[in-house]
């Protein structure tokens, strides 16, 4: 759903081969219905005013929420895999995804990333799935644990410009050891780990293309695996995945083109205007304000930058 | 193209209303637990949709995105 008109948005998922439907909230009603009007943008930006913050509901067969993705920037977007996941309440592996295991006797881990087969680009948030398969009798720990256990964490050590958001565990079973008088969170037989990241600053960026076009994903384990009357040694392993880093999508709009990245499959120019005649003619000073800002803070930009050299 | 704090690049200068990020307080509509708000939109598929009409009993995602133009 978009503030588009229905012949942008019927060119758009001609050009771009979207088969489910797109909906047109020209004067957005619906975004501000819904509550998500970027209040940031005011009525004088012209042409921008009435977008949404960015994001994704997902709604059961009721018609329910059951998750939500909403973030700060609004160039981190959620991999459509990672909602299929989120709508079915599993993860899918890829089998042709890159992969790398670890583990130990017994316990077995399974490292991908799920979404675009692997690939980063700016801003999409892709997932970091640790598959833990446990034999029977072990288990793992979720947070709080005593002095001396090691609860299960995974951290991205590299490259310095992934962005990670909070790490998802999935429902942890409660267990009540005799000689501990507290209460342990713990994982047993197949257990996904899931650490969402994306992609910014040189790593890539829509200014140009990425140089290299791969990168290595370096991240960390560490678990501490026990049965109901020992633990083994805790551990810290460290993986690496070579991952593609690719360009992301723009429109073939004047402003976007020639920065290396993915062009659209038409030229958006006479849906610009109809989206600009439609906004002036509501408020007809809005556009100059508008331009006005934008050089304003283009000259104010260049000249701080200048002076702190 | 000038980079923001978040470390993204944009064909916009840094302080432009179009690269703002969401406040922290801002709300994000409807909650985990809640039904979504019907509404009626005209749509690519030719005629208009009612959302939870054409959604039957199927799970759906509701994908709200800036623009296909710019």
């Amino acid at each position: 759903m978009s503030y588009d008109d229905l012949e942008t948005l019927d060119e758009f998922a001609t050009a771009q081969g979207i088969p489910y439907p797109l909906l047109s909230d020209i004067d957005s009603k619906v975004i501000r219905q819904y509550g998500i009007l970027n209040t940031q943008i005011s009525e004088d930006d012209a042409f921008i005013h009435g977008i949404p913050y960015p994001g994704v509901f997902i709604c059961d067969e009721q018609g329910i929420v059951t998750a939500k993705f909403f973030h700060d920037s609004y160039k981190k977007r959620d991999s459509p895999e990672n909602l299929i996941d989120a709508a079915m309440g599993r993860i899918h592996i890829d089998q042709g995804a890159a992969r790398v295991t670890g583990g130990e006797a017994d316990i077995n881990i399974t490292a991908t990333v799920r979404g675009g087969r692997g690939s980063l680009r700016q801003g999409i948030i892709r997932h970091l799935v640790l598959r833990f398969q446990l034999a029977p009798g072990l288990h793992i720990y979720g947070e709080q644990v005593p002095k001396g256990l090691t609860a299960t964490r995974v951290t991205i050590t590299g490259p310095a410009d992934v962005r990670t958001l909070p790490a998802r565990f999935p429902p942890s079973a409660p267990l009540r050891l005799p000689t501990l008088d507290m209460e342990l969170q713990v994982w047993s037989g197949e257990v996904d780990i899931v650490l969402p990241f994306s992609a910014a600053g040189a790593l890539a960026t829509e200014a140009h293309a990425p140089t290299p076009p791969h990168c290595q994903l370096e991240f960390e384990v560490a678990y501490q695996a026990c049965t109901e009357l020992e633990c083994l040694l805790p551990r810290r392993e460290r993986f690496t995945l070579e991952l593609p880093v690719d360009v992301v999508d723009v429109p073939n709009l004047g402003v976007h083109r020639g920065h290396g990245q993915r062009e659209g499959q038409y030229d958006s120019t006479p849906a610009m205007r109809r989206l600009l005649w439609r906004k002036v003619r509501a408020r007809p000073l809005g556009l100059v304000k508008l331009i006005w800002k934008t050089f304003t803070l283009k000259v104010g930009n260049a000249l701080r930058r200048r002076e702190s050299g | 193209m000038e980079r923001d704090e978040l470390g993204f690049d944009a064909p916009a200068p840094v302080g432009h209303p179009v690269r703002a990020s969401m406040p922290e307080d801002a709300g994000t509509g409807p909650a985990i637990g809640e039904r979504l708000p019907d509404f009626e939109l005209p749509s690519t598929l030719g005629h208009p949709i009612h959302f939870h009409a054409h959604r039957g009993h199927s799970k759906a995602a509701l994908v709200f995105y800036r623009s296909a133009v710019w």
